[in-house]
């Protein structure tokens, strides 16, 4: 029997199975998806927030600002690139300042530190900026990491630290068992555990309504995002977003805002669509050109204007969508369920969440060690150790790392520049890549300009490799998903032979 | 810092012309730097024929014509390096490379030529609607999987784009054994060759929808359809138009971009219209002593046509060398633009003074199809030289010539088309 079974390896899921790897406890850590991170932690704008913008007394509020301050050391001690690069609201027209002042207030009220700008001093800090912007609020402590990257690393340093996980593991139902519970997967595999843990993002109001007296709705809400060559990044040193807008069905978003990812490259986005479907991450028509048409008009206000007068189409290399896990509570739902003892919610954990998921996945943790009188594990250690990038080595590094390992000198991804050492470690890693979309989610080998038309063919090779399998059986992402159908004149062997 | 008087960067046809005809021009101390574990570039993978029709008057495979000049290399000792990256390059010619064998260092040099070559133009860049399944590739991913690694992709390809290799592989994979249902084409004529519209789709029966493109991908794991849609004259989708083709590839063949990583990095003063650097009629770019040719300095049709720049660039780079010409960035030079009908024109500048007899060879792409029409240079209201074309095509360069003495005292030059 399990003390804790985690289901989902989105933001809080990977936050508490690392948080759970500090006491003495067997855990589990199921995700339906080929790969960690296949939900909505995997497609959003990687934004960390500062917290001034969600409504004080709320879930939301108190675990994004609470979130926030755990970046520093978090991503320190997991080895994970962090940016408090800042994020600028600004107020394009003279009607929208009202709401600058409004969210003033209620950063002053979360204890978030914000300054009011005006076009004076927007213009002395962005000289770049070509129209006048009437004003703007920006936040210092606002920040961006890489979300998907964030998540393997606490999954990976959980894993180190001895918890389980199990990939491609779909949990269909949630069962009582006497004082503990039946995690029942697809297979027809019933795993016992004491505590159950629902991380299950779009899905996570399923588990809880089978199981609790109280009920909830998760509207799959869809925004889609750009991301530009990184030969802008010069002009993108903070987050500028429009003030945030009201939504039909509840909440508010940010809005669209232009951010500077900390790998380098620029994000455009994101619009917010509600959904039916809440797996289906098709990026549609309307959304890209939602995101260009707004840009055309927001262009003129921000720095990157001074690079491209125009909002430049050839800069775009590539664009993706991603679901938020909409609660019709409208706020974080985190606890144990009233009326199923033992089964811990966090659900309906939409923006903030990446900001807030680290800050929610101690929080519940702690409830379950308190709740298992657990002990701390005395050989936790909450350091992963990795190599940084080669891409960001300095040149003593370089030598030093192709030294020790002479695949560091060999390049296969050039757009990213990621070599084979990187390439075989992020497959040999605990949880490590198991697929081609695997490896460029770990490495970013594909995620250039050219999108893997380089290098795809010699990391399928090198999967092949590791993982003793032939190149037919390489995988992009799931079962089904392979990328070669067949060896050559296969075809025409086959024919003769009948 | 190690020092070398010519480095070339890239190993493909290009590259070896520039070093081959550098050596004959008299520089002994050369360096070839090339990424991949052989020399001749993007020849290796194509092992089609049609190659060196207008250099050697034979039709070579690619591999083939590759074999000629890396036997060539040989022969004259020219020094080369495999598996090697250049990941930086600064406009005063210092390289940084890196291999397995030395690790990461520098070279500095007195004469670069930039000889990259081109990439593909990937979906993302494309910015196709639908989700995001297995078998959506390039034209040459898929060349490099079947032709250097021995597997097939899928089994039943739509192929978005009819460029040159896309037209290249839609014969192949029907040889191959696999279904190529149809290729569809946003333009309202194909942008590759009309040999190759000939010899690998009308002779294989493979459908050719023009002012048409892919407006969704469909699948989960695999792709299961691509909707396709017909195109106003903005290229963009009509409503009412669509259908859904059944397939289980995407090759996207739609377009190559000059890979300038290296030269924007080394602050080299860029065009807008070809994505390579503004050179002079000696290919020399902004940057003193760094020249460029081939596909990174402009995409052309035709690999004899890439080997005649790299010639060129070799042997202006080794009278660079010699002290004999060059720098023509700071020297007094005529503007080349394009004018009606005239894509960006390489080169961009042409230097005064020099050998007034020299015949300098202008390239373009036209803007359209024009049938019976006239390819003019003008200076001003003169006419400096003209040339009569049957069919001008975006799809085939336009070359016109002229001597230098004919452009007289003109500050520009204006390439354009009158049909």
């Amino acid at each position: 029997m399990y003390d804790v079974i985690v289901i989902g390896t989105g933001i809080c899921g990977a936050a508490a199975a690392r948080e759970l790897s500090r006491y003495d406890l067997k855990v589990l850590v199921l995700e339906k998806g080929s790969d960690l991170c296949s939900g909505a932690s995997r497609g959003n704008s990687a934004m960390v927030h500062g917290g001034f913008d969600a409504d004080p007394g709320t879930e939301k509020a108190k675990y994004n600002v609470a979130g926030n301050r755990m970046f520093d050391q978090l991503c320190g001690e997991l080895n994970v690139p962090f940016e408090r690069s800042g994020t600028l609201i600004l107020a394009t027209t003279e009607a929208e300042v009202p709401e600058l002042y409004r969210l003033k207030e209620k950063s002053i009220e979360n204890g978030v530190e914000t300054i009011l700008m005006d076009t004076e001093a927007l213009k002395k800090r962005w000289p770049d900026m070509k129209a006048d912007a009437p004003g703007g609020l920006f936040c210092p402590s606002g920040g961006m990491v890489c979300p998907y990257g964030l998540v393997f690393a606490l999954c990976e340093n959980a894993a180190e630290n001895g918890v389980e996980f199990r990939r491609s593991a779909l949990v269909t139902k949630v069962e009582r068992a006497g004082e503990a519970w039946d995690v029942v997967l697809a297979s027809g595999e019933r795993l016992r555990t004491k505590i159950v843990m629902n991380c299950a993002g779009t899905h996570a109001d399923e588990f809880n309504n089978m199981v609790s007296d109280r009920k909830f709705t998760i509207i799959p809400r869809f925004g889609g995002h750009i991301i530009m060559d990184r030969k802008y990044i010069p002009w993108v040193d903070t987050t500028i977003t429009q003030t945030p807008t009201p939504l039909p069905t509840g909440g508010h978003t940010k809005g669209m805002g232009i951010m500077p990812s900390v790998d380098g490259t620029v994000i455009l986005g994101c619009e917010a669509t509600d959904h039916t479907d809440k797996d289906d991450v098709s990026l549609p028509r309307e959304s890209i050109d939602q995101i260009v048409n707004y840009f055309k008009g927001f262009w003129k206000y921000l720095p990157i204007s001074a690079a491209s007068e125009e909002f430049p189409m050839d800069g775009i290399i590539s664009a993706y969508g991603g679901l938020r896990p909409h609660p019709d509570t409208d706020d974080f739902v985190i606890g144990e369920a009233p009326g199923a003892p033992g089964f811990i919610n966090a659900a309906g954990i939409e923006s903030p969440g990446l900001t807030a998921g680290p800050a929610i996945g101690k929080h519940i943790a702690e409830l379950a060690a308190e709740m298992l009188d657990a002990a701390p594990d005395a050989s936790f250690d909450p350091v992963r150790h990795v190599k940084k990038p080669f891409r960001v080595m300095t040149d003593e590094e370089r030598a030093a790392a192709i030294a020790e390992n002479p695949d560091y000198a060999k390049i296969v991804c050039r757009c990213e520049l990621v070599t084979e050492a990187e390439i075989r470690d992020a497959i040999r890693r605990p949880v490590g890549a198991r697929s081609v979309g695997g490896v460029k989610m770990r490495t970013r080998a594909g995620m250039g300009r050219c999108q893997g038309g380089f290098c795809q063919n010699r990391v399928v090779e090198i999967l092949a490799e590791e993982l003793g399998i032939a190149p037919t059986e390489v995988l992009l992402s799931g079962e089904g998903s392979n990328i070669l159908t067949g060896e050559c004149c296969e075809v025409h062997f086959k024919e003769a032979e009948a | 810092m190690r020092k070398v008087d010519l480095l070339v960067i890239g190993g493909g046809s290009a590259g070896m012309a520039a070093a081959i005809s550098a050596y004959e021009a008299g520089v002994r101390d050369i360096l070839v730097v090339e990424r991949s574990g052989a020399l001749g570039g993007v020849l290796n993978q194509c092992i089609h024929n049609g190659f060196g029709l207008h250099r050697y008057n034979e039709e070579l495979t690619g591999p083939e014509y590759a074999k000629r000049n890396i036997d060539r290399m040989k022969e004259l000792g020219i020094p080369y390096l495999l598996n090697t990256f250049v990941i930086g390059l600064t406009g005063d010619r210092v390289a940084t490379v890196v291999n397995p064998d030395e690790g990461q260092y520098r070279i500095k040099a007195g004469a670069v030529i930039l000889a990259m070559g081109c990439r593909e133009r990937a979906r993302g860049a494309l910015l196709i609607p639908g989700s995001r399944p297995a078998g959506i590739l390039t034209a040459g991913t898929a060349q490099r999987y079947l032709n250097l690694q021995g597997y097939v992709p899928g089994k039943e390809f739509v192929i978005l784009g009819s460029g040159d290799i896309g037209l290249i592989m839609a014969r192949q994979l029907v040889l191959e054994g696999v279904k190529v249902k149809e290729v569809v084409e946003i333009m309202p004529y194909s942008s590759g060759l009309t040999r190759n519209i000939s010899q690998c789709l009308h002779d294989y029966g493979i459908p050719l929808s023009l002012s048409s493109t892919v407006t969704e991908i469909r699948g989960k794991a695999r792709v299961t359809s691509v909707v396709v849609a017909k195109v106003d004259e903005a290229r963009r989708p009509i409503p009412g138009t669509e259908r859904e083709i059944p397939c289980d590839t995407l090759l996207i063949s739609a377009g190559l971009i000059p890979e300038n990583e290296l030269t924007e990095q080394a602050g080299i003063v860029m065009s807008k219209g070809t994505k390579g650097a503004e050179v002079s009629e000696c290919l020399e770019t902004s940057a003193e002593g760094v020249f460029s040719c081939g596909n990174v300095l402009h995409v052309h049709d035709l690999v004899d046509h890439v080997s005649e720049e790299g010639d060129a660039a070799g042997y202006h780079a080794a009278m660079y060398l010699a002290g004999k010409s060059g720098g023509s960035s700071k020297k007094d030079r005529i503007r080349v633009l394009p004018g009606n009908g005239a894509g960006t024109v390489v080169p961009q500048y042409i230097t005064r003074g020099g050998d007034p007899e020299e015949e300098i060879r202008l390239m373009f792409r036209p803007r359209a199809v024009y049938r019976n029409a006239k390819v003019l240079l003008r200076c001003g209201d003169r006419t400096a030289a003209a040339k009569k074309m049957m069919v001008l095509t975006p799809g085939e360069m336009c070359t016109v010539t002229v001597r230098r003495k004919d452009l007289g005292d003109a500050e520009t030059v204006t390439a354009e088309v009158e049909a």
